[in-house]
């Protein structure tokens, strides 16, 4: 984490909170791999506040710093196929600007 | 829409379990990429390292080991900042190698 001066985004998740992981097309370096987009998680922890990975791919070191999350996905939901363990959870750190607040619809969590 | 490194959840078939020996100069490497990228110089960011070797085409990139993708890409953006040649790495890398010849298995 940085300790220069920089904005700071809102934090638009508390923990217990359901998101889907948005389609953003962005081009060059992004840190959210393609195999969760669409997916509904429940987010588990707040890591804090970091620079973001697309900026500094291309040098920004400016910020602004945003919110990162752990959240956590059923790999059977993920892959769509039963698994071993269907308890099996993926937990992964996201950052804010790929998740959108999730419709409740109970299916997943 | 994604790029070739993004391959999560792909069929890739078993899973190779072959362990790798972490080599001298791959500590090197990443020790120096380390101090380029601390928040006291912020020189390069392991996000730009990336970025240039997801930016390698599929081919090069497959024909690289993880740690010298990273090198490769390390040495590009040296380059593109205008901090150092290649020439001169490649100059720097043959006076080093002509001081302290390194064994077989750990050439580059």
């Amino acid at each position: 984490m940085s300790s220069l001066a920089t904005t700071m985004n809102r934090v638009r998740f508390s923990v217990g909170d359901k998101a889907v992981v948005a389609d953003l097309r962005k081009p060059g370096h992004v840190r959210t791999p393609d195999y969760l987009i669409g997916h509904t998680g429940e987010v588990i922890q707040f890591c804090g506040y970091f620079l973001n990975p697309e900026d500094l791919s291309i040098g920004r070191t400016s910020g602004p710093m945003v919110p990162l999350y752990r959240v956590q996905f059923r790999m059977e939901t993920l892959w769509r196929a039963p698994q071993r363990h269907p308890d099996d959870r993926l937990c992964i750190e996201i950052y804010d600007h790929w998740l959108m607040p999730a419709i409740e619809t109970g299916s997943d969590f | 829409m994604s790029g070739y490194h993004d391959i999560g959840g792909h069929a890739a078939g078993p899973i190779v379990k072959t362990e790798l020996p972490f080599q001298h100069w791959e500590k090197q490497a990443e020790a120096i990429r380390n101090l380029l990228g601390d928040n006291s110089r912020r020189v390069v960011s392991l996000d730009e390292i990336r970025l240039g070797f997801e930016s390698f085409g599929l081919e090069k990139y497959q024909a690289f080991s993880f740690y010298r993708r990273r090198l490769e890409a390390l040495i590009d953006t040296l380059e593109k900042k205008g901090l150092i040649t290649r020439s001169e790495f490649e100059q720097e890398l043959s006076a080093v190698q002509s001081r302290w010849p390194l064994p077989d298995q750990e050439k580059r």
